[in-house]
């Protein structure tokens, strides 16, 4: 039965602009230092008559208590007890069952469906989940098998959400006041996020890869890399305290999954499909979506079809503004041309690149600068180079 | 069909109902402009941006003039048309700067459309979203069905024959709002900061309440040249194109009627099989970068035509004008006796 140790403590992230933020935060290393969000605690269910029954050691660094809710999960227990809200001379202190500082509670809850999930805070979340005390969790079916597309699944074989590569994106926001104040123990009452994330990550860090070293608090990428035709998991998870509408460029999503939930009904022995396709996604706090997206193409190419408009001499089109660009100088996928010599071209084998990002757009912005903030790219690599390990999430990892 | 339509990107002036004018930048209709005539439309952006109706299967070449912005000489932005939930769009003609190309003042570039999915889409300029979205740059966008005739009831449909998406009048309820100390600052040459965004304005069709509800060719509206004015005869199908090119979730509420959603991102509620999964709804809550199509009866009214139904915005305090009510969000559903009013030529006809 999986088994995660997670400690709660602190320490800082990094913002494109400079910033150094102090958050409170999980980390799976003891002695380690918080990280943004959590680590993403992945589990495969037991066979469908086994309960997969999932233990979670949290250990509280912080000055003051802190617990785990493990939200859409079953028969969650604390040190073997029904998980209970908390009060002080009847007084509310903690939605669930916590850890003192320097103590370490163990949680139990049951993996009773495949999808994504959050786990957070509980213990005066309006605070801790601000600082930064989330993260996500995701149920493979128990029929998960990465190397059999048929049972390469989200909800298990024959619930039609097949997938070829996975991401998963956690969004959140930040108030630096805020957490400045939490820092310096300082009182605050107003709420005004300057930024706003995907993986703990502003624009354009979160197109950066994983696991770079200037950001070792921060570790995961949000960017979503894909071949034209393959079906990508999308897990969107609401961490923050705030909607968030997510769009896509380049095609609507197939929602198929709501809040860890297969979007299915049985219906008279049959089953109906439920899954709808959007192009913008309003992404609630707290909730979870589970989406395929692909992309095909038009089918354009330099030699038998080319595209029908000429395109301007170089110099009469504004290319990289900002100094840099993510295109590759040609219309055509797989394809690079002619770029103008002070601009940095990112583009590595002439990918097309694909916003993904908040439609309430003061949030890509970091602290109203544009661009920042709630956004990335999904990148579409000609058909055969993409690195095979991209979107590649472990089966299980705890 | 092949469809030339050619955008001019610019600045203007829009009015509210409360004697304020506020600074846009946004696009204006040059099709057919001689080529001499075209800096005629310098500072004469629309807000809401010409509504672009095409059709499944017809080749559309799209040009974007960038003519500056004479407010703001010093203002040099390029500009984009993002054609928002075009499937399988490559980067070219997205038209994101950072993932391709934009237009520098004085010049043109051609975007080319093949749209093969009928529904209600929006366009809007992509560089600097947060400033080019707010300051104006938005309009809707509507995909006929390629079995789509006027003529023939069963084939006037929102998403194709046999799909339960007749209709007799159609309408947009263009969302958009306006943070007027933000366009004052640009008007200024000043930085606004971004995260203290705070509407006090909001529109429908680019007009507040009662201008929404004003005639076509108010000249005080000149630059807003879409009334919000629903009408229609006593059991009429009512179709409405709702779109959110603001930065907040609107609750638009219809009083004596149910809407039908049928459509949603330009895709009928449909599972995977084709389980119909249309429902009915009051309000229709929608967010920044969404799309709704909903159809409504209107009701008979035995003889006290014309019958009006108020639409509004159920967050109400959208229904004001800087503070000061009633403004905003609201229009009118106006139902007439039947044989008394023309029929629809084009959407938004009232």
């Amino acid at each position: 039965m999986p088994t995660v140790n997670l400690w709660a403590t602190d320490g800082y992230i990094s913002t494109p602009d400079g910033k150094s933020i102090y958050i409170w935060g999980f980390t799976d290393q003891e002695g380690g230092s918080a990280r943004l969000p959590g680590p993403t605690i992945i589990v495969k269910q037991e066979a469908p008559i086994t309960e997969t029954v999932v233990t979670v050691n949290l250990t509280n660094n912080l000055k003051e208590p802190v617990s785990l809710l493990f939200p859409g999960q079953e028969n969650v227990k604390a040190n073997g007890q029904p998980v209970q809200p908390q009060y002080e001379n009847d007084i509310l202190v903690s939605l669930t069952n916590h850890a003192l500082p320097g103590e370490t509670i163990t949680y139990t809850f049951t993996a009773a469906s495949p999808g994504t999930f959050l786990y957070e805070s509980g213990t005066n979340p309006f605070k801790q989940l601000q600082m930064g005390l989330y993260g996500a969790i995701i149920v493979r079916p128990c029929d998960y098998t990465p190397h059999d597309s048929q049972y390469k699944t989200a909800y298990g074989a024959g619930t039609d959400t097949e997938f070829n590569r996975e991401y998963l994106l956690i969004t959140g926001e930040i108030d630096p006041d805020f957490h400045q104040a939490v820092e310096y123990g300082q009182p605050y009452e107003a709420y005004k996020p300057r930024y706003w994330t995907i993986n703990g990550r502003c624009a354009g860090d979160t197109m950066l890869p994983d696991n770079v070293p200037h950001l070792p608090n921060q570790p995961c990428s949000s960017m979503i890399m894909m071949e034209p035709g393959e079906k990508v998991l999308i897990r969107y998870a609401g961490a923050g305290v705030e909607n968030h509408p997510l769009h896509p460029h380049g095609n609507h999503t197939r929602l198929v999954g709501l809040d860890g939930r297969l979007l299915r009904n049985q219906n008279g022995g049959g089953t109906t499909d439920l899954s709808y396709k959007r192009f913008t996604v309003l992404t609630g706090a707290g909730q979870t979506y589970d989406q395929i997206y692909t992309w095909t193409g038009l089918g354009y190419n330099p030699v038998t079809n080319p595209i029908p408009t000429t395109l301007p001499n170089l110099r009469n089109m504004a290319i990289g503004h900002l100094g840099w660009t993510m295109w590759s100088g040609s219309p055509y996928l797989g394809q690079k041309g002619e770029l103008p010599p002070d601009v940095v071209s990112y583009n590595q084998a002439g990918e097309y690149h694909l916003m993904l990002h908040s439609h309430a757009e003061p949030e890509i912005t970091n602290w109203g600068a544009f661009p920042g903030g709630m956004m990335t790219m999904i990148a579409v690599y000609p058909s055969g180079t993409l690195a095979p390990h991209q979107g590649m999430l472990p089966t299980e990892a705890y | 069909m092949r469809v030339d339509i050619r955008l001019a990107a610019t600045d203007g002036w829009v009015d509210t109902p409360d004697g304020r004018s506020h600074y846009i930048f946004g696009f204006v209709n040059i099709t057919g402009v001689p080529e001499n005539e075209i800096f005629n439309y310098r500072g004469k952006a629309e807000l809401m941006a010409p509504p672009l109706v095409l059709q499944v299967g017809d080749e559309v070449y799209l040009t974007l003039t960038n003519v500056g912005t004479p407010t703001r000489p010093d203002l040099d932005d390029p500009h984009t048309i993002h054609y928002h939930g075009f499937p399988n769009q490559m980067a070219i003609y997205d038209g994101v700067p950072e993932a391709s190309v934009a237009v520098p003042v004085g010049r043109d570039f051609v975007f080319h459309y093949k749209p093969l999915d009928p529904g209600t889409y929006m366009y809007h300029c992509h560089h600097e979203p947060v400033e080019h979205i707010q300051m104006g740059m938005v309009g809707p966008l509507v995909v006929r069905p390629r079995d789509y005739d006027p003529a023939d009831p069963d084939y006037k449909t929102a998403y194709g024959y046999g799909t339960g998406t007749e209709y007799d009048r159609e309408y947009f309820i263009f969302l958009h709002e306006l943070d007027c100390t933000i366009h004052n600052l640009v008007a200024t040459v000043q930085e606004p900061d971004w995260t203290n965004y705070k509407p006090t304005y909001w529109f429908i069709n680019g007009r507040s309440y009662p201008d929404t509800i004003a005639s076509t060719s108010a000249c005080r509206l000149r630059q807003q040249p879409w009334p919000a004015l629903i009408k229609a005869h006593a059991g009429e199908k009512v179709l409405l194109r709702f779109v959110n090119l603001g930065f907040q979730q609107h609750a638009i509420e219809l009083l004596g009627a149910v809407m039908k959603v049928v459509g949603l991102d330009a895709m009928r509620p449909a599972g995977l099989y084709g389980e119909d999964l249309f429902y009915n709804k009051n309000i229709i809550y929608i967010a920044p970068g969404q799309s709704t199509d909903a159809i409504f009866t209107a009701p008979e009214a035995e003889d006290t035509y014309p019958l009006t139904l108020p639409l509004y915005n159920r967050n109400l305090i959208k229904n004001t004008l800087a503070g000061m009510g009633p403004g905003g969000m609201i229009t009118e559903v106006q139902i007439f006796e039947p044989g008394t009013l023309p029929p629809q030529t084009e959407p938004n006809q009232s």
